[in-house]
């Protein structure tokens, strides 16, 4: 009987860079080099604009390895209205509903900043109780919208239950925002020369009640998401924007203070009343997930505190100026930003005369957020890319406008 | 808050560009030919002003005007870069300078029939093809027809 047997193959590794599988017989695709060497095929996968984490209708497409995203690009239009289109046929005080419509969880905010820019080039002085009213209700709405990101932030996290809290307080302001302005999303509140109306009698005291008790139950928000492990997994580390690439992409409000940069237009730009309210900036340090939420709930508490000092100090007087019925600005141009709940809101305002402007911009912060999105989602998983997008708070309807 | 007019004179034309300043209502404005404005962008981006926070473009009737939004969180200012441009003109670029330029170029040229040069991903932003630059003053919202029988 031979030693060797010319049937048997020796079973072990080859030398490094001599190993070759041959071509695979027909009907094999390729030769089954084994789990190690598995080369997985990308997918093009669409999300949305109809998927619960985008948010609206952001639709995004995503090449897939498995679940890692490889890239991603922002695919939009599916709210577009032609916003600036319109407001070029509309009068200068009937510009408000428009601007309701762009980002329409933060419309007072929107509203204010055309207020402003027609204000600017007819050099109109607003009342101070009319600058109070405008800032307390801003910041009313400032919550309401933080509570909507808020609940749809634990939602996208796996979390239920902080929605159905959230959802709770946001109908206490929403009830407060319908009693001031008779609306609860579309308000056409804020005019250039002041607001609509004054405040209702007993407002004060609905809006102390609601308050106080949001003294507590901003503490308990805060506790069921961040005190939670799980959650506190899903953001840290996520998605980070440094200070760097947050310049860089033009980011503003939240997403940029998160990443460290002190700047807040009620600060640095104040206008209206909010040189006259003590009110603090909250920062981030690393710019991640965890920190665009802790400085969103930070911001919560510091609205609630500004809410408080207009309610006990509103002024007296007047909460229009004299305006004319129609409003006739001279040729010229402006620019009024406003610092609304998800960044700066700016308007850039052409007039030539008329009763309607020759050219308005609209600016909205979550057009750029989206762009950095589309910077830093490559490389994440799929599910911590919907973290992403939840923790940069971006509204459609700003975007598309 | 407002740079000083002569300091953003001095900013623009270090680069080698002919540039115009002013301080009007809306801010200060620097004013260059458009060959010149992706010289006089990177200016202004390495003369501090970190952020390009907003870009759009008026229909002025004769031409398109851009207009750049600039702001230098160091110095704690905004300053404006306005450029004109012919009609279905072919703009280039900035987002190699700002990349925040990448999606209001988009915008910007689509709703006012720009061409785009050098951008990574020039497509339409909002609308399909077919569809003409809105923001053009020569595009109406309803045409005479459908005014008419109303």
């Amino acid at each position: 009987m031979s030693d060797a047997r010319d049937d048997i193959v020796t079973v072990g590794l080859p030398a490094e860079g001599t190993h070759d599988p041959g071509t695979p017989p027909a009907g094999i695709g390729r030769a089954p080099t084994g789990v190690d060497d598995l080369a997985t095929e990308h997918l093009i996968v669409n999300m949305g604009p109809q998927h619960p984490s985008t948010h609206g209708v952001l639709r995004m497409l995503v090449e897939l390895d498995g679940e890692e995203i490889k890239n991603a690009e922002v695919t939009l239009g599916y709210l577009h209205r032609g916003i600036e289109k319109l407001a070029e046929h509309r009068r200068f005080d009937a510009i408000g509903t428009l601007m309701d419509r762009g980002d329409y969880v933060s419309g007072i905010m929107g509203e204010t900043a055309v207020a402003l820019a027609v204000e600017q080039l007819m050099e109109i002085e607003v009342p101070r109780r009319a600058q109070w009213i405008r800032v307390m209700m801003a910041e009313i709405n400032r919550i309401a919208t933080h509570l909507l990101w808020y609940g749809t932030m634990g939602l996208d996290t796996g979390a239920m239950g902080p929605f159905l809290y959230a959802m709770r307080d946001r109908e206490s302001l929403l009830d407060i925002l319908e009693a001031v302005s008779g609306a609860r999303m579309m308000f056409n509140y804020v005019r250039p020369g002041g607001v609509v109306a004054d405040l209702p009698v007993g407002i004060d005291t609905k809006i102390r009640e609601f308050c106080n008790a949001f003294d507590t139950y901003v503490e308990e928000h805060d506790a069921i998401l961040s005190g939670n492990e799980i959650f506190q997994a899903r953001l840290n580390g996520i998605g980070v924007i440094d200070a760097e690439k947050a310049l860089a992409f033009g980011l503003t409000g939240p997403n940029l203070r998160a990443a460290g940069v002190d700047f807040d237009l009620r600060k640095t730009r104040p206008y209206d009343a909010y040189p006259e309210m003590e009110f603090d900036v909250p920062l981030g340090a690393t710019g991640d997930a965890m920190d665009r939420f802790s400085v969103r709930m930070e911001e919560m508490r510091q609205s609630n505190r500004i809410i408080r000092q207009c309610i006990e100090g509103m002024p007296e007087g007047e909460h229009t100026a004299k305006v004319p019925k129609v409003l006739r600005p001279p040729a010229g141009e402006v620019y009024a930003s406003v610092e609304s709940a998800r960044g700066e809101v700016g308007i850039h305002l052409v007039t030539d005369g008329g009763t309607s402007p020759y050219r308005m911009h609209y600016h909205g912060p979550s057009l750029y957020a989206l762009q950095a999105l589309e910077d830093i989602i490559p490389g994440h998983l799929i599910a911590d890319g919907c973290v992403m997008i939840g923790s940069t708070d971006i509204m459609l309807g700003e975007v598309d406008r | 808050m407002r740079p000083g007019v002569d300091d953003i004179r001095t900013l623009v034309a270090g680069a080698g560009v002919a540039v115009e300043a002013e301080d009007a209502l809306l801010g200060v404005v620097a004013r260059v030919a458009p060959h010149d404005a992706i010289d006089a962008l990177s200016a202004f981006r390495t003369g501090g002003y970190e952020s390009l926070v907003d870009f759009d473009g008026t229909d002025t009737g004769e031409a398109i005007e851009l207009t750049w939004r600039l702001r230098s969180y160091s110095m704690d200012c905004e300053a404006y870069l306005k450029t004109t441009v012919p009609y279905d003109a072919e703009i280039h670029s900035a987002w190699n300078v700002y990349p925040s330029a990448l999606m209001p170029e988009r915008e910007t040229a689509e709703l006012l029939g720009l061409r785009l040069a050098g951008h990574p991903n020039p497509k339409r932003l909002f609308t399909t093809d077919g569809i003409p630059p809105l923001l053009r003053k020569d595009v109406a919202i309803r045409s005479e027809e459908e005014v008419k029988n109303r």
